[in-house]
This record gives C-alpha cells, sequence and structure tokens, in this order.
C-alpha cells in the first residue's frame, strides 16, 4: 500500500536531482509519474535507471517554452487519463550578475524558466484539476525565495516571485480539495549547482564553487547542504490526501537557515 | 515501517491532536509513551489504541518542572531511551483582553505551554545530544504567527514557543537533533470545545462564531483536523526530516501570512 496509490503526477525538470528524487518518491509510494526535462538523452538514461516500467513515461520539453510547459499536463492526461499532483520544479539561471551587470537576456531567461514556467504549468493543471475537484501543486521555490543574496537578482526575485503566485492560487482553490503549496530548499548539490555553480561564485563576490556552498552552509543551523530526499519527502506529503488541510504554505527544507 | 525502534513521548497524548500523533507513530513502527493529567482517559487511550506493549501512558501534570522530569524518567525507565519528543500539551484558561487579564492566567498559561516544551526540551536534549539523534516537535498554533484579541495569554505563550525553538535550532545544529514546530490552524479538539467557550467570549463572540471566524481566515474555509498534523509529525519525525529545523511549519488551510 503506497501513500499514492492511483494517482497521477507530473514534474517539470525532473531527470536528474530534486525532480528526480521527488519521481523516485512518488514511484515507490505508487503513483504513475511523467518526468520531463530538455535531453532525450537524459531522459531515455533516467527512464532506464529508474526502472519505473509502465508507471513511468517521459516527457520532452523545455519548462521555458510556453507549449511545452502546458504540453507536459495534456501528456500526462493522454498518458494516464488524468493528472493529481503537479510539481512545478524546472528552474535555474545560467549567467547571473549583480543588477548593475545583468544583461537582459539572463533577466528575460531567469524570468521566464523560474516564473513564467510556473504560472503556465499551473494554469494549465488548475484548468483540469478545478472540474475535478481535486489536485495538488507543488512549486519549488528556495531558501532565495524569502532572503536574498548579491549576484543572484534574478533567482531571488522569481523565487520571491511564485510564492505570492502560489499563496494566490491557494486562495482560489482552496474550497475545490486542490492546495498549491511550495518547498523552499536550502542549497543543495545537485547537477545544475555543480554546473552553474562557479560562474554564479564569481557574480556573487565569492571565491570559487566550494567557497558558495560552504557560504550557504554556514549559513544554516545545521552546517552542511540539504539532501534531495530531504525535500521529496516533503514532496510525498504534500500530494496525499491527508494534506488536504495545509495550502498556501512556504514549507522549508533548508536546515534552519531561514528567521521566518 | 520508518519509526521502528524509535521511542516517542507526546505530553497531552491521551485526546486531539497529541493522540493523533501517537497514533500515527505507532503505525510507522514506534513506541509511544503518551502523556495526561487522568488516568482515566489514560485508560481508555490505552483500551482505544490497542498497541500492547508498544503504548505506554504516564499520568502527570506537564506545569511543573517535577511533573515533567517524572514523564521523561518514566519513559526513559520504561524504553531505555527517548528518540522523539512531542511537546503537545497545552491550553489556556482566564483568557480576557490585556486590560482586565489578572497574573495568574497569564503565569498558567505560559507554564502549561512554554514553561513546559522549555523543560521537556531541556532534559530531553541531555538524552538525544550525547546519542547523536533525535526529533524534538512542538505544537505551536497558527496563533505563534498570529494574534487574536482576547487570548493574548495563548497568543503569547505560542510565540514564545515559536522563538525558542529557533533559537535552540542554532544551538543543536549539528548534533543530528531537529526541533520544529508545527503551527495548526483551528481543530475542534475535546481541549477546543472544553476551552473554546470562554475564549469566545472574551473576544465577544459565541463559540460557533469563533469557529467560523477561523475558518473564513483560511483558504479552504473550514477548520483543520488531527491527522493532518499528525502526517506532517511524522514526516518531522522520520529520518528524511535531518534537514528540517527551526522551522514554522503551518497547517491552518492558507490561513497565516508567513
Amino acid at each position: 500500500m503506497g501513500k499514492l496509490d492511483g494517482k497521477v503526477a507530473a514534474i517539470t525538470g525532473s531527470t536528474r536531482s530534486i525532480g528526480r528524487a521527488i519521481a523516485e518518491a512518488y514511484l515507490r509510494e505508487g503513483a504513475q509519474v511523467v518526468i520531463n526535462g530538455r535531453s532525450a538523452e537524459k531522459g531515455a538514461t533516467a527512464m532506464k535507471e529508474m526502472g519505473g516500467g509502465p508507471n513511468l513515461a517521459f516527457f520532452a520539453g523545455d519548462a521555458r517554452n510556453q507549449k511545452d510547459c502546458e504540453g507536459i499536463v495534456d501528456f500526462a492526461i493522454e498518458k494516464f487519463g488524468k493528472l493529481d499532483i503537479m510539481v512545478l520544479n524546472s528552474g535555474g539561471v545560467e549567467n547571473t550578475a549583480p543588477v548593475a551587470m545583468m544583461t537582459d537576456e539572463e533577466w528575460m531567461l531567469e524570468v521566464t524558466w523560474n516564473l513564467h514556467s510556473v504560472f503556465w504549468g499551473m494554469r494549465k493543471a488548475l484548468q483540469h484539476m478545478i472540474p475535478r475537484e481535486a489536485g495538488r501543486i507543488i512549486v519549488t521555490s528556495s531558501v532565495e525565495g524569502k532572503l536574498g543574496k548579491p549576484g543572484i537578482p534574478g533567482y531571488a526575485a522569481t523565487k520571491h516571485a511564485v510564492l505570492g503566485l502560489m499563496k494566490s492560487a491557494a486562495r482560489e482553490v482552496g474550497t475545490l480539495n486542490i492546495t498549491v503549496n511550495a518547498i523552499l530548499p536550502g542549497i543543495i548539490e545537485t547537477d545544475i549547482v555543480r554546473d552553474t555553480g562557479p560562474s554564479s561564485a564569481i557574480a556573487m563576490g565569492v571565491a570559487g564553487y566550494d567557497e558558495l556552498i560552504a557560504m550557504f552552509c554556514a549559513e544554516s543551523a545545521i552546517k552542511r547542504p540539504n539532501k534531495v530526499e530531504e525535500v521529496a519527502a516533503v514532496a510525498v506529503l504534500l500530494a496525499r490526501d491527508v494534506a488536504a488541510g495545509i495550502t498556501g504554505t512556504s514549507f522549508p527544507v533548508d536546515g534552519g537557515t531561514m528567521p521566518y | 515501517m520508518e519509526l521502528q525502534g524509535r521511542v516517542a513521548v507526546i505530553t497531552g497524548g491521551t485526546r486531539g491532536i497529541g493522540r493523533a500523533i501517537a497514533e500515527g507513530f505507532l503505525a510507522d513502527g514506534a513506541s509511544v509513551v503518551i502523556n495526561g493529567r487522568s488516568a482515566e482517559k489514560g485508560a481508555q487511550a490505552l483500551n482505544e489504541m490497542n498497541g500492547g506493549d508498544r503504548v505506554h501512558f504516564v499520568q502527570g501534570d506537564v506545569k511543573s518542572r517535577e511533573g515533567c522530569q517524572a514523564i521523561i524518567d518514566a519513559a526513559i525507565a520504561k524504553y531505555g531511551k527517548i528518540d522523539i519528543m512531542v511537546n503537545n500539551a497545552g491550553g489556556a484558561t482566564g483568557h480576557a483582553p490585556v486590560i482586565d487579564l489578572e497574573d495568574w492566567a497569564m503565569e498558567d498559561s505560559l507554564k502549561w505551554n512554554f514553561w513546559s516544551t522549555f523543560w521537556c526540551t531541556q532534559m530531553v536534549l541531555r538524552d538525544m545530544v550525547p546519542r547523536g539523534w533525535g526529533r524534538i516537535i512542538n505544537v505551536s498554533s497558527l496563533e505563534g504567527k498570529h494574534g487574536k484579541p482576547g487570548v493574548s495569554i495563548y497568543v503569547t505563550a505560542k510565540h514564545a514557543i515559536n522563538g525558542f525553538t529557533k533559537s535552540c535550532a542554532q544551538e543543536i545544529g549539528t548534533t543530528g537533533v531537529t526541533i520544529n514546530c508545527i503551527c495548526p490552524g483551528a481543530i475542534e479538539t475535546d481541549i477546543m470545545r472544553d476551552e473554546g467557550p470562554a475564549a469566545a467570549a472574551s473576544m465577544g463572540l459565541t463559540y460557533q462564531g469563533l469557529l467560523d471566524w477561523f475558518a473564513s481566515e483560511a483558504a479552504i474555509k473550514r477548520l483543520n483536523t488531527c491527522d493532518e498534523v499528525a502526517a506532517v509529525a511524522s514526516l518531522l519525525a522520520s529520518e528524511a526530516g535531518a534537514g528540517i529545523t527551526g522551522s514554522m511549519i503551518s497547517v491552518d488551510g492558507g490561513t497565516a501570512a508567513y
């Protein structure tokens, strides 16, 4: 008996790292899962490694593209007949910089990737969930959704913005058995952090990748990065039927970093 | 069985939220010590929970250090250790607007909610920290983040618990012990039925008016349930909860602003 037996979930940006850990946890709990990513190759690798059989499907698409972002919802419904759980996880930065040096291209990329994609996916999922009066929407925000560090203005701004979107949507659908929540992880050494961490470190004025990680750890009570499994456990809880009374919440998984 | 081999103590665990948490832990494989002031309610809870040797009742009142010590000592005597401490007992009586508030009411609420949390936390840390593993879960409230008129004795105590939790989390962050608060919205537990009418009167409302007010503030337009709180407690108690500390987790149907 899984905690998510009979549920169908879609997770943006889930061939690796946080999204992948959530997908694996959902599979273990009995859900049927659609994973998503830009690379068909990484999708095929993930499918093979996860071994989800008929309960797992991959949708190739870029969350920064509206058609792809909405397409994952259609794909899940076509593949598994409905969508119960939408995890809007995809996000990141490419070449972040302090405000004074931020390019329009990078700014637009970050707003599109971290905010527009969440809106597009949420709207499309809600259009399916509202008539059914059932659903769970989970947004991956960040400690930077409440804090803010130098050199990552776009990331901090968009991760704040999705919390406003989440709270507002939660109140719109509060009586329809649809919950909308966000998870706010602390730093996690995911592939994307390893890829973009060195350039982010320069923008943030720290010596390098190791120093970047150390800076986040120093701010936490646990003095270590978080783990993808810690985020996945919360994502399971929020997806469950018993979580019907939890909505509009910014759920921290940050080892005691945020003051509120 | 996520909590196999773990020992949990839940103050105020014979009914309501504490009881739901105890049942959740029991289902996950833990041994649980439940506490309450009434031997009769304790016996009834043991009978209903049907957990055999994995459930133990300790009669006692958390409003004194000695009372808390007796609960902790009894739990360790029974099961040898405490892995999970749920500071759940709480309530308030003698509600009045601040201008009319009597000292005994504030003192009693602080003892019941806040001092009891401090005492039990301090005592279990002395068992948990040397062993390098522990989970402390404080049942705070939506009113630990917000504030309603006429119930300042409760609001003050719950805010104090939140501050205490944040500070303690920073102290023990690297020890393998986490400490968090759950902040539930209004739930119609037995204690709410007992104390709610007086609280409502202090706000100038009927009891039903009080419940309606809480529901109207929530996105879900209903009160919460004990099971919703228990599910979060089970998560925080689990291995995966290791990365969550110093947090104020809302289980309030979208009421709290943060």
